[in-house]
């Protein structure tokens, strides 16, 4: 299982109907809206690299998205 | 299905609530029949030992693996993978919260035995919120914000009026039991519960179904080692009675429904336990008062139980105690900050012992060693954000190896369950 966190930047306006398409998404375990440099943190879950192509493509896709910056975990530490 | 995570840990601590009231219906009918009103300390035992055939055979049933995750994964905890023996590094844990749950099932029971309306003493327990606030200041190093001692003293005495009956003696001893050894054991066993959630096994978090599990079997150790040591030094037939009930097949059905639905509630509860402080856990689960309402009316209706006071001054005592549990609640989760903080390091520093040095910061709930443009992701979880800068930001400055930091706080989130 790889896990991925992907940082989003979104044009004006367009962040309620982005996180609405996010939340169809099957591989997204958590979505964040953030204030900063970025503007949606998601995590994804998934099998393969492929699968996270494919993820990151869906994302894409999404209006307003206008940058994704993929962060693959390599190790973890968390409460739960 | 996605959440907003702000309200999961409420969910989960709520509906663990939800069903601890139920437990508290079937509770009082099932200990209102003859063979254990004669004699609390056999039911006492009786709850362990049916308790651990019954929550193995559940635990079995969620090991059972539909394509590729466990049944338990897939309803209850999504860390479950299946029963297993617990670690050399748990066992610790395991002890001192088993003794302690034990400790206060006796407890629990001295007071049941002894005073005719256990409501008016045991509503007091609810004062355990306070001493878990004042041990974990102590253990977690983890001073309270102003907010959550507020919150934590109108959950606590709203819990106290909501639950206090009007009827009934004031027993000095029994207040004395419920002060010196129900509510610091209660603490203790949540403290060391929340303990064994937050370990990670395998390099992957620990379960709260396996967490359960092994908690009931050594309760019922240390119950009958109590029972046993209280039998000699009284001459009394407690442990024996408590064997002997158990095996009746009419007593261990409504023991075994007692504590499979006990089973989940708990379960959910020590998931809880694994994404909030003990105290913040308890003063929700002060709730179960209120989730109590409709199930004495069920068990009324059903002629279960005797009519309980319409007196208004009472029902005024009660509404303005559940006031101020819902207030106290409501206050706890409108008070969290939650931020990532995007961080890069400087070449010559070992990743893994700056990882260390990030987890043991207190407030940070995750710490991921990333691939890409930032070398960690740290996530916090604060009640201020003044005490997130002091707690958090001004440790991350502290650290060597850290070149450069992003703090980006979080407005709203979602996650998975």
């Amino acid at each position: 299982m790889i896990s991925a966190y992907i940082l989003i930047t979104i044009q004006p306006g367009k962040t309620d109907k982005a996180i609405k398409e996010m939340r169809k998404i099957e591989n997204l375990a958590k979505i964040s809206i953030i204030a900063g440099e970025y503007d949606i943190v998601v995590r994804a879950q998934v099998k393969n690299l492929e699968e996270l192509l494919g993820v990151t493509d869906k994302l894409q896709m999404i209006e307003g998205v206008t940058k994704t910056t993929t962060q693959i975990i390599e190790k973890e530490i968390s409460l739960q | 299905m996605i959440i907003r995570k702000k309200y999961l840990f409420y969910v989960l601590a709520i509906t663990s609530s939800i069903i601890a009231a139920a437990v508290t219906g079937i509770d009082s009918f099932v200990g209102a029949q003859s063979a254990f009103v004669n004699d609390p300390w056999a039911f006492a035992f009786s709850i362990f030992f049916v308790g651990s055939i019954v929550t193995l055979l559940i635990t079995l049933i969620l090991s059972v693996q539909i394509r590729g995750e466990s049944l338990g994964a897939k309803i209850l905890d999504p860390s479950f993978k299946k029963l297993r023996i617990i670690q050399k590094s748990e066992l610790k844990f395991h002890l001192i919260a088993g003794f302690m749950n034990a400790i206060n099932t006796v407890g629990y029971c001295a007071i049941v035995s002894t005073i005719r309306d256990p409501s008016v003493i045991l509503s007091f327990s609810q004062i355990v919120i306070l001493y878990l606030l004042l041990m974990e200041s102590i253990t977690e190093k983890d001073v309270p914000t102003l907010v959550e001692i507020q919150s934590s003293v109108i959950v606590t005495f709203g819990a106290i009026l909501a639950s206090i009956s009007l009827t009934g003696e004031f027993d000095l001893s029994s207040i004395l039991i419920v002060f010196i050894i129900i509510n610091p054991t209660w603490a203790i066993f949540s403290i060391y519960q929340r303990k064994l959630k937050i370990m990670r096994i395998n390099n992957k978090p620990n379960d709260s179904i396996n967490i359960r599990v092994w908690n009931v079997i050594f309760s019922c150790v240390f119950t009958s080692i109590l029972l046993f040591v209280f039998d000699i030094f009284t001459g009394g037939g407690h442990l024996v009675a408590g064997f002997t009930t158990s095996i009746s097949l009419y007593y261990f059905l409504l023991v075994a429904i007692v504590m499979s639905t006990t089973f989940f509630a708990y379960v959910l509860y020590i998931r809880s336990l694994g994404m909030g402080k003990a105290s913040v856990n308890n003063a929700i689960r002060a709730s179960t008062i209120i989730f109590a309402i409709p199930f004495s009316i069920i068990l009324l209706q059903l002629g279960v139980i005797e009519q309980f006071s319409t007196d208004p001054v009472m029902l005024v005592i009660k509404v303005i105690g559940i006031t101020m549990i819902v207030l106290g609640i409501i206050s706890f989760a409108l008070t969290v900050v939650k931020a990532y903080i995007f961080i890069n390091v400087k070449p010559g520093y070992p990743l893994d012992e700056t990882m260390k040095k990030l987890w043991g910061i207190r407030g940070v709930t995750h710490v991921t060693a990333t691939a890409g443009k930032y070398d960690f992701i740290v996530k916090i979880s604060t009640r201020t954000l003044m005490k997130g800068y002091e707690k958090t930001v001004r440790k991350i400055e502290e650290i060597d190896a850290i070149k450069k930091y992003k703090w980006e706080s979080v407005l709203r989130d979602w996650e998975n369950i």
